[in-house]
């Protein structure tokens, strides 16, 4: 995607909402604009003795037409206006989450979530506040400008007259785009501020059986208390300036009407200048104090919304790294072994190898256990065989065929894949476990539950398979997480299943039971098993032991833990007790 | 609008405590408002100043058409010619504008000060309130929605400062101002504009509660936007693996729809309520035009007297329309407030006697005795029945058994985070309710599964901010738990920062840290909670070791589900169902071939065979 697109590309689908809205807003401004013309012809009437009753009433009627249609005709713009920018939203929100399902882990390895959410959020809505609100104001605001301006001197009033009183408004542009920065940055510290109050209490609680435990709330309470007198402190920071600002505009506009008051009355009580011009000149100044003001709101809108176009644009730009090739397709991974031929893997960015040279063959049906320190490459391995990470061309095959050329799709919905942090979505218990195929019938759902072990659990809820989890819902423990996101990847009964370190906060009876069922089911399957403890991967038919990034041991349990080595130390260290005893 | 992330965190935090068993406060508006106006008293002073400054803040907006009123009926209308006069009306405008100018800052700054500094009173008090209450109450209710009452909450209190009371104040005064100045000006004429006052307001209250529903529900939904969205950002990885994500970005589309369809149901309220009341006011200029015109017809008042009423006219609508806009914030400024003061108004559950015995630390030995103790959580049937137990000064006790077990209830009732049913807790012989609650949580020390660090230094996180602590015994803890190496390797050295979420370091290395805050404040007492749990085999034997050092010369008590970190204590406690089922060192029990055995076999894995 090219630069620079998501605005050009919209304002190419919408430009006749556009044009419409503009159109609208220009004839409401030159409508509005008559008002104190007729007023001042009222007044004119009225001086020189020319008023009858039904005169009075056809003015007072002009006068609410003017006023209807005006207001009627800013209202149809202002809504499609308002239209258009939520239109854009939601198109960009979609174009935005679209992109983000192609993004690969390396991408968000790099953006946290607050920072994304923020383009979805703030950023969208910071581009359609400038294109609805910005255009929707600058348009009225420059005709309403040029409409009094023109009807001022149209209607006879001198213009050196109308010049000397408009000055001090023309100042207000200037000084709301002198202050409108410094408000938003100061307005900016005090939200800051309340966020680190906000943390601090945050913290606080959430260690509260620290603070208690040690005895130290009163020094706790001091450091809360200083977050709160940060936030007065910005408060009034900001309060001194915004209020100088929403004092100034007032009087700016009083110094105008001053100007016109006096040099109008002066003109008047000389007889060079009607009192309904006199009275229509003090009008018009009123009208012309909004537009003005709202120039320099655009202004800022538009300087801050520019900076969200650009980091929009740029997110939109940025490639996804793992993409099909042109070549790729399907594979049935039924009986196909696994070769993983002298791969080794850098994360982008990092200084050391996470794999070095690794080779490894896994012959279908068969079971393998991994184990290893943390850091010593296991679960990088599995992200290469999921390809949410790209291995070299030629590291990773499937009998004969690379990893690259096999679909997305295909090499995926073959692998049933049951990651260490069970992390489930805020849906139904049922659509978390169906995951992979949402319309799979109750029946199958139950019965992965079972092997998990996870079904007594789900049935003492209130709604069983269908309670909801997450902030709004049930809140699961970390074992009962586990085990759901167990039953997730059973219920796929995929040619190759990897269970990185699954189990690990489920209790020692509970585990012993799941990996019994997990050898049963996967019976001529192959299987990867990555784990902590040696009971997990014990029975697998071959065991690798990883040392930072290389493959250290190879064998079975029994061939492992015969002789001195690594895996011997480790079972040491877990059967502690069996030496004691 | 940049709000709604933090909205929606709000609206999360708040939703946690839902469902929870908190008794729905009574809401007691008056009593909280009156509670809140002691608050307010002693800036009584402040706020008649404040009061005055808007007045004068307000006069020249509102002088404005009075004066081109008398310069038109007395000057222009009259045809005297006296320029001087409008010249001295002139020069009396601008000494109102410069007046004005100087008060409307004045006032702003005085209420903010005002508000703001009551606001960080209620906000400080109620922090050392909350911290004050006993561990019950932190069980019960979620961290989330106390956070909600000490930002959200206070927050919504300073808008009833700075924006309630500034609007009420300001505009209010405006209004009454105009309606004065507008019987003084012609009284038939007031009459008949103050007939407007009611289809004003009719027409502005009943769009504000529509549009706060319509508002509401577009929140709502923004909110299930952002959540997904969220959510599906931190769980990609896993919709990518499972190839889902054309169902995914299919539940996107329709809460990004529904998003749209309340956005703009609210988009149309806000148009059509601007545009009904600007018609209204426009219609009553054009009939302040038509009375006015004709009672000028008529000679009943002069020209002068309808340019004001004109320009009043429309002056009147801004201040109304901002004022009604307040009911909201009003609204919602009072749900706080009384959330606020339920806070308050909770007392801890858990207190100090009124004559606690004093107890010197160094003198505790650090026996401990569970003397038939029955307990249960509020009206629940009892997790722990009639328990005894005796734990001689420097013994090291393993408690183990499954989940809910009552393991951890029976370390809570020995840190007095709860009182016993029946029976008693005592060290050394003296019951535990009968010391002041500060000094008996310096001789128990506890250490969590999950360390928890604040966000500071290594140093601050250790010594836990208390600067009467010096560097020398920071590190020399440090280097007892074999923790000084790892902090030396960090990038300051002890003054690298750390924090709740990504510290840099490993779980067995944060855990270091909490054992190194047990050798600075030295309990006579040490309990360790599944401190050993969820670590691999490397970072479980380091910590092994700081346990043997930190251990020593303590009475200590380790629980674990898992067997091996109990295996070596002088003493194995095995609970079940809230009694104790055996007791005895490893071999004893395994010997026995009892529940003890059992488990061990499990979490050895010899059930596969």
């Amino acid at each position: 995607m090219k630069k620079g697109r998501i605005l050009v590309d919209f304002l190419r689908q919408s430009w006749p909402l556009y044009a419409v809205a503009v159109l609208l807003h220009v004839a409401s401004s030159i409508i509005q604009v008559f008002f104190p013309q007729v007023l001042g012809r009222f007044t004119d009437a009225l001086q020189n003795n020319g008023l009858s009753s039904g005169l009075i009433q056809e003015y007072s009627l002009l006068l609410l037409a003017i006023g209807a249609s005006y207001v009627v005709l800013a209202c149809v713009a202002q809504f499609l206006i308002m239209y258009i920018g939520r239109r854009f939203e939601r198109l960009t929100r979609s174009k935005l989450f679209m992109h983000f399902t192609g993004l690969s882990e390396r991408f968000y390895s790099k953006n946290g979530v607050g920072k994304l959410l923020s383009y979805v959020v703030n950023d969208v809505t910071g581009v359609r506040e400038s294109i609805s609100m910005g255009v929707n104001q600058t348009a009225s605001a420059v005709t309403l400008f040029f409409a009094v301006v023109t009807m001022m001197l149209y209607s006879g009033i001198p213009l050196f007259l109308l010049a000397s009183s408009i000055v001090p408004l023309l100042l207000i542009p200037f000084i709301v785009t002198r202050f409108g920065p410094v408000i938003m940055q100061r307005s900016k510290k005090v939200q800051a501020s309340l966020a680190t109050m906000t943390e601090s209490a945050e913290e606080q609680f959430g260690g509260i059986r620290v603070t208690k435990k040690f005895a130290v709330e009163s020094v706790m309470n001091e450091r809360f208390f200083t977050t709160v007198e940060q936030i007065k402190d910005n408060q009034l920071r900001l309060v001194r300036v915004s209020s100088i600002f929403q004092a100034i505009i007032p009087f700016l506009g009083a110094l105008s009407l001053i100007i016109a008051i006096s040099l109008g009355g002066y003109l008047t009580v000389n007889g060079e200048l009607s009192l309904g011009h006199f009275v229509a000149l003090t009008l018009y100044i009123r009208m012309l104090m909004n537009p003005l003001q709202q120039i320099g709101t655009v202004i800022n809108t538009m300087q801050r919304s520019r900076a969200s176009l650009e980091r929009l644009n740029e997110l939109l730009s940025e490639t996804p790294d793992i993409q099909e090739s042109k070549a790729a397709a399907s594979l049935d991974f039924q009986g196909k072994s696994i070769h993983i031929a002298g791969l080794s893997f850098t994360y982008p960015g990092a200084r050391g190898a996470a794999l070095r040279d690794i080779r490894l063959d896994i012959r279908p049906g068969m079971t393998i256990g991994i184990v290893g320190a943390t850091g010593s490459g296991k679960t990088t391995l599995m992200k290469l065989l999921l390809r949410t990470y790209e291995a070299p061309k030629g590291t990773i095959l499937f009998d004969e065929t690379d990893i690259r050329d096999i679909t997305l799709e295909s090499l995926r919905s073959q692998i049933g894949y049951v990651p260490q942090d069970g992390f489930l979505f805020s849906t139904s218990i049922r659509d978390n476990i169906a995951f992979s195929d949402r319309g799979r019938e109750l029946n199958a759902v139950e019965e992965s539950a079972r092997q998990a072990q996870i079904f007594e659990s789900i049935m003492a809820f209130p709604e069983q398979f269908e309670t909801k989890l997450g902030e709004r819902g049930v809140t699961l423990s970390g074992g009962q997480r586990q085990r759901t996101s167990l039953a997730r990847g059973f219920i796929k009964q995929a040619p190759l299943m990897i269970l990185d370190d699954s189990v690990s906060a489920v209790d020692a009876v509970t585990e012993t039971a799941i990996m019994n069922t997990v050898r049963s089911m996967r019976k001529g399957k192959t299987t990867i098993i990555v784990a902590h403890r040696i009971s997990a991967i014990k029975h697998a038919d071959q065991i690798i032991v990883m040392k930072e990034g290389t493959i250290a041991q190879q064998g079975t349990h029994a061939e492992l833990s015969a002789k001195p080595g690594l895996y011997a130390s480790l079972c040491a260290i877990q059967e502690e007790g069996e030496a004691d005893g | 609008m940049a709000n709604s992330i933090r909205n929606w965190e709000a609206d999360q935090k708040a939703d946690r405590q839902t469902g929870k068993n908190q008794p729905k406060p009574d809401i007691k508006y008056v009593s909280a408002f009156r509670a809140l106006s002691a608050f307010a008293k002693p800036h009584k002073w402040s706020f008649m100043l404040i009061f005055f400054c808007t007045l004068l803040a307000i006069a020249a907006e509102l002088l404005q058409p009075y004066l081109v009123k008398v310069i038109i009926d007395d000057h222009l209308m009259a045809g005297k010619g006296e320029y001087s006069a409008i010249i001295g009306i002139g020069a009396l405008y601008l000494g109102l504008a410069a007046m004005s100018l100087l008060f409307t800052y004045l006032q702003n700054n005085m209420l903010q000060y005002t508000g703001q500094s009551i606001v960080a009173k209620v906000r400080k008090q109620l922090f050392e309130h909350i911290s004050k209450l006993s561990m019950s109450y932190f069980d019960r209710t979620s961290s989330g929605s106390l956070i909600t009452h000490v930002s959200s909450d206070t927050e919504s209190l300073n808008q009833l400062f700075s924006q309630v009371l500034m609007s009420v104040l300001r505009d209010g005064m405006t209004l009454v101002i105009i309606i004065f100045l507008m019987f003084q000006l012609d009284v038939q004429l007031a009459l008949y504009c103050l007939l407007l006052l009611p289809i004003i307001a009719g027409i502005a209250i009943g769009f504000r509660s529509y549009m706060r529903r319509t508002y509401q529900r577009a929140r709502t939904q923004l909110s299930r936007l952002i959540a997904f969205t969220a959510e599906n950002l931190a769980g990609m990885n896993l919709i990518q693996a499972f190839h889902q994500e054309k169902e995914q970005q299919r539940e996107f589309t329709e809460r990004n729809e529904g998003y749209f369809r309340a956005n703009m149901k609210e988009v149309k309220t806000q148009v059509w309520f601007r545009c009904s009341f600007d018609i209204l006011s426009n219609l009553s200029i054009a009939f302040v035009t038509w009375l006015g015109g004709m009672a000028v017809l008529n000679k009943q008042i002069e020209f002068g007297v309808l340019y004001a009423f004109i320009t009043y006219i429309r002056l009147f609508f801004q201040p109304l329309n901002t004022i009604t806009q307040q009911w909201n914030t009003l609204q919602s400024a009072t749900v706080a407030v009384t959330r606020i003061w339920g806070i308050f108004a909770l007392k801890p559950e858990v207190e100090n006697k009124a004559k606690p015995r004093a107890l010197a630390k160094a003198q505790v030995r650090g026996d401990i005795e569970f003397d038939h103790v029955v307990f249960g959580y509020g009206e629940h049937a009892p997790v722990i029945r009639d328990l005894s137990l005796r734990i001689r000064a420097g013994e090291r006790i393993g408690i183990v058994g499954t989940t809910g077990a009552g393991k951890s209830s029976l370390i809570s009732l020995l840190c007095r985070f709860y009182d016993v049913r029946s029976g008693g807790v005592r060290i050394d012989g003296m019951d535990v309710r009968d010391m002041e609650q500060s000094q008996l949580h310096r001789i128990v020390g506890l250490v969590q599964q999950e360390p928890y660090l604040y966000s500071g230094s290594v140093l601050d996180n250790v010594r836990l901010f208390d600067t009467d602590i010096d560097e020398d015994t920071v590190i020399e803890a440090c280097r007892l738990v074999g923790a000084d190496a790892i902090i030396q390797r960090m990038s300051d050295g002890y003054n690298t920062r750390l924090s709740e979420r990504g510290s840099g370091l490993s779980a067995g290395e944060r855990q270091l840290i909490s054992f190194a805050r047990i050798i600075v404040f030295q309990p006579k007492i040490l309990i360790l909670d599944e401190a050993t749990a969820n670590l691999d085999s490397y970072s479980e034997q380091l910590l092994e070791q700081a346990l043997a050092i930190v251990s020593k010369g303590r009475t200590t008590i380790i629980i674990a589900h898992r067997l091996s970190t109990v295996m070596k204590a002088d003493r194995i406690i095995v609970m079940r169902k809230g009694a104790i089922a055996e007791q005895g060192t490893h071999s004893e029990l395994v010997r026995r071939h009892g529940y003890y055995e059992e488990l061990y076999r499990h979490s050895r894995g010899k059930v596969f065979a």
